[in-house]
C-alpha cells in the first residue's frame, strides 16, 4: 500500500452534544477509491461533514492528517485549499452567484486560475462529458436545479478543480439509473494516480461503477469491518445484517 | 477646484433667499414659490415623536436654516461622476445641476430627434405649460422638504420627449455637491409624451468625507399614453450628508416604467417612491438596492398606487446592512376602488450583516376594489451559514465567502436591470462598500 493522503486515527466527534463519530480509524492511499458503507444513522455524514471542517460537528478526540498536515485545526477553506473535496449530499443553493463566478473563485482562491479562455473551454468540455446545459454557466449556482442536475454540478466543480482527495457523500442517492451512470463516468475518468476517492454510500449500485479498492462498513460510530469489493457484493447479497451481527458479537 | 458662481445669494436658508427666488422666477413659479415657503414656515419639522411616517427616523439633530443654499459647482466632484459615465453609457448626454446653467454635453443626438434636455429653471419659462403640467402631481405645500423644496430649488433638469420619439442616446443627469454646510435642492424633471421612450441615470454625489450637507431633492417623472421610461439612479453622498428626497411617477394608459434605485451613500436618507398608475394598463417594475455601513440610517418610503384598471406594478426592495447602519422600509400598494384587475406586489428583503445592524419593514396593502391580486413580503436575516460553508468548502475564505453572498443577493436584482452599464457601475460601487469599511461617495480630489 502507497503513501496514505487521508489517515485517521481514533476520532470522536459530537453534534449538539451528542456523539456520533466514536473513535474511527480509516485509511486512504494516494489515487486508491474507498468505499464506506453503512446502514442509516450509522455516522457516514457526519464523517464527511467532519472531514470538511463543518463548524457544527465538534471533534472531541482523535486526529486526521490529510497529506502530510494536521487537518483538525484548519477551517474548511483551509482544508479545500489543501485538496480535500466534498461532493455534498444536498448542495446548497446561492442565489445571485452564478456557476461561473462560483467556479472562478473557487478557482482563484486554490491557486487554480487559468486565462479566461482556456477557463470557458474546460468548463465547456467538462459540462458536455457530464451532459450539463451550457445555460448552467450563467445560472445561479444549484438555484432551482433538480436533485440530479445538483449531483453532476458537483461533479462539474471536482472536474475543475482536481482535488487530492474526493469524499462523495451519497452522491448516488435520488439519480435515476442513466444519471448514476453519468455521474460514475465522471468520477472515474477523474480518479487516478493524483486522486483518490471515498465513498459514502448505503446502496452497493453506484459501486458496480467505481470499483472500489476497498471497502469499509461503519456501524455505531466505528469502522467495524473492512474488505475488498467483495465485501460490498456481500452486503448486496445479504444486506448489513450479518456484518454487523458478527461485529457486535467481536466486540462484546 | 470650484467655480464661483455670479449670483450667489447671502445667508442661509431663509426669508431672504425665497424672496431672492420667486423674485428672479417667472409669475406662476413666483407664486408657487411663494405658497411654498409660507407653507415650510408654517409646518413643523417632522418628528419621530408626534409623526407616525417618521417614528423610526429620528432628524431632530437636523436644522435646515443653519445650511447656506450651495453657490458653486465642484469640479472634481463633477469629474468623478463624469468618469462614471464615461464607463457606464459614454454615449449618453452629461447634464448637471447646478444653481446656474452648465454646459450640456453630448445631447446634440437628443436634439437633433427635437427632445428637450435643458435646465428645468429655463424650463419653467420657456416651456411653462410642460413644466406646469408635470409640476401638478405634487402639491408645493404638502410637506415640510417639499415645500422646502418648492421654495428654494434653482438650476434643476428638465428633459421633455416628443409624441413616437424614442431616444437614441440616455440622458445621464449629475447632482453634485460639495463643501461644508451646503444646502441642494437637486431637481429631475422628466416628460415623455405619447409613444416616447427614453433611459436616464440619475446620479447624486459629494465627495467622500464628514462635510456636512443637507440635500432635499425632487424627481417627476410623467409618462404619457404608450411610453416608456427606464429610470436609474444612484445615491452616493457623503457620510456627513442628510438626504430626502421625494420620486414620484404619474403613468398614463399603458405606460411602462421601469425605476432602479441605487442606495449607498449619505447619513441618513428618506427618500419615497411613488408611483401613480393613473392609465389603463400602465405598468411599473420598481427595484432598488441598499447597502449600509457605519451608523448609516435609510428610510425608503413606497407607493404604488393602482388608480387606472389592469394595472401592474412589482416592486423588490434590497437592502444589507452592516455595523450599526440601520434601514426603515415602509411600502404601500394602494388600490383604488377605478383598478379592476390591479396586480401589485411589494417585497423587501434585508440582510443583517452585524449583530448591531437592523431592519424594520413594513409593507401595506390598503385594497378597495374588488378581483384584484396584491401581495407583499418581507425578510430579514442573517448570511445563510450553509451558503457560506459550502463556499469554504471549495477553497473561498471565509470574509470572501460571506462578501460573495452579499454581492449575490445583490445581483439577484442588479440581474434584471435593463441598462447593462447602470448594473455593472452599480456592481461596481456595491463591491467597494462591501470591501471598504464605511467610505461612501465618489472619490474626489477637493480643493
Amino acid at each position: 500500500m502507497s503513501k496514505a493522503v487521508l489517515s485517521i486515527s481514533g476520532l470522536h466527534a459530537s453534534v449538539e452534544g451528542k456523539e456520533i463519530l466514536k473513535g474511527v480509524d480509516l485509511q486512504v492511499a494516494q489515487g486508491e477509491i474507498h468505499a464506506l458503507m453503512g446502514p442509516n444513522g450509522s455516522g457516514k455524514s457526519t464523517l464527511a461533514y467532519t472531514l470538511m471542517g463543518h463548524p457544527k460537528y465538534m471533534v472531541t478526540g482523535g486526529s486526521v492528517s490529510f497529506d502530510g498536515h494536521d487537518l483538525l485545526p484548519l477551517t474548511a477553506d483551509a482544508r479545500a485549499r489543501l485538496g480535500l473535496f466534498l461532493c455534498f449530499q444536498y448542495p446548497t443553493a446561492i442565489p445571485g452567484v452564478s456557476t461561473v463566478n462560483f467556479l472562478r473563485a473557487a478557482l482563484r482562491a486554490q491557486e487554480k486560475e487559468m486565462p479566461a479562455r482556456e477557463f470557458l473551454n474546460r468548463l465547456s468540455t467538462e459540462m458536455k462529458e457530464l451532459k450539463i446545459d451550457e445555460s448552467f454557466r450563467s445560472r445561479y449556482i444549484n438555484d432551482g436545479f433538480s436533485g440530479g442536475e445538483k449531483k453532476r454540478m458537483e461533479i462539474l466543480q471536482l472536474a475543475m478543480l482536481r482535488p487530492k482527495l474526493a469524499i462523495l457523500d451519497e452522491t448516488d442517492s435520488g439519480l435515476d439509473v442513466d444519471a448514476l451512470r453519468t455521474v460514475a463516468d465522471g468520477v472515474m475518468r477523474l480518479c487516478g494516480p493524483d486522486m483518490g476517492v471515498l465513498v459514502i454510500t448505503h446502496y452497493p449500485r453506484i459501486l458496480e461503477h467505481l470499483h472500489p479498492d476497498r471497502v469499509h462498513v461503519l456501524h455505531d460510530g466505528r469502522v467495524v469491518t473492512s474488505g475488498g469489493a467483495d465485501l460490498a457484493r456481500q452486503i448486496e447479497r445479504e444486506g448489513y445484517e450479518p456484518i454487523l451481527g458478527t461485529a457486535a458479537a467481536a466486540t462484546a | 477646484m470650484t467655480i464661483p458662481l455670479a449670483d450667489s445669494p447671502v445667508g442661509t436658508l431663509g426669508q431672504e433667499v425665497a424672496a431672492a427666488r420667486a423674485d428672479a422666477s417667472p409669475a406662476w413659479l413666483a407664486a408657487r414659490r411663494r405658497i411654498a415657503w409660507d407653507a415650510y414656515e408654517a409646518l413643523p419639522m417632522p418628528s419621530s415623536q408626534r409623526d407616525e411616517d417618521w417614528r423610526r427616523t429620528d432628524i431632530s439633530a437636523l436644522h435646515p436654516e443653519r445650511f447656506t443654499p450651495i453657490d458653486r459647482v465642484d469640479a472634481a466632484v463633477v469629474d468623478a461622476m463624469r468618469v462614471q459615465r464615461d464607463a457606464a453609457a459614454p454615449t449618453a448626454a452629461f447634464v448637471i445641476d447646478a444653481p446656474v446653467a452648465q454646459p450640456i454635453e453630448g445631447a446634440d443626438t437628443l436634439h437633433a430627434q427635437g427632445i428637450i434636455v435643458t435646465t428645468l429653471a429655463e424650463a419653467a419659462t420657456v416651456h411653462a405649460e410642460l413644466v406646469q403640467r408635470a409640476f401638478s402631481s405634487v402639491r408645493a405645500d404638502e410637506s415640510k422638504f417639499v415645500a422646502l423644496w418648492n421654495a428654494l430649488w434653482r438650476g434643476g433638469v428638465f428633459v421633455y420627449v416628443p409624441r413616437g420619439v424614442e431616444a437614441l442616446v440616455p440622458v445621464w443627469i449629475a447632482h453634485p455637491a460639495g463643501g461644508d454646510g451646503h444646502a441642494v435642492f437637486p431637481s429631475t424633471v422628466v416628460v415623455l409624451d405619447e409613444g416616447a421612450a427614453l433611459t436616464v441615470i440619475d446620479a447624486y454625489a459629494s465627495a467622500s468625507g464628514p462635510a456636512a450637507l443637507l440635500s432635499d431633492a425632487m424627481v417627476i417623472l410623467s409618462v404619457g399614453r404608450d411610453a416608456r421610461l427606464d429610470y436609474n439612479t444612484v445615491q452616493q453622498w457623503g457620510e456627513g450628508v442628510w438626504h430626502v428626497g421625494l420620486q414620484r411617477t404619474v403613468l398614463d394608459a399603458n405606460a411602462k416604467l421601469r425605476f432602479m434605485g441605487v442606495t449607498l451613500g449619505a447619513r441618513l436618507q428618506k427618500v419615497w417612491w411613488e408611483v401613480l398608475l393613473e392609465g389603463v394598463g400602465s405598468e411599473a417594475d420598481i427595484l432598488g438596492i441598499c447597502f449600509g455601513d457605519g451608523t448609516q440610517h435609510f428610510d425608503h418610503q413606497s407607493l404604488q398606487a393602482h388608480i387606472g384598471p389592469e394595472t401592474r406594478s412589482n416592486l423588490l426592495l434590497k437592502v444589507a446592512v452592516r455595523d450599526r447602519a440601520r434601514s426603515v422600509y415602509g411600502g404601500m400598494i394602494d388600490v383604488a376602488p377605478t383598478a379592476v384587475h390591479a396586480d401589485g406586489y411589494v417585497a423587501n428583503r434585508n440582510l443583517l450583516l452585524s449583530q448591531g445592524a437592523k431592519a424594520d419593514s413594513i409593507p401595506r396593502l390598503e385594497i378597495r376594489a374588488n378581483d384584484v391580486k396584491c401581495g407583499h413580503g418581507a425578510t430579514a436575516g442573517h448570511v445563510d451559514a450553509d451558503q457560506r460553508f459550502y463556499l469554504m468548502a471549495r477553497g473561498v475564505p471565509p470574509e470572501e465567502a460571506s462578501a460573495l453572498i452579499v454581492r449575490g443577493f445583490m445581483d439577484d436584482v442588479l440581474d434584471r436591470i435593463p441598462h447593462r452599464g447602470f448594473a455593472e457601475l452599480a456592481g461596481t460601487l456595491l463591491d467597494a462598500e462591501i470591501a471598504g469599511g464605511s467610505v461612501t461617495g465618489v472619490a474626489a480630489e477637493t480643493s
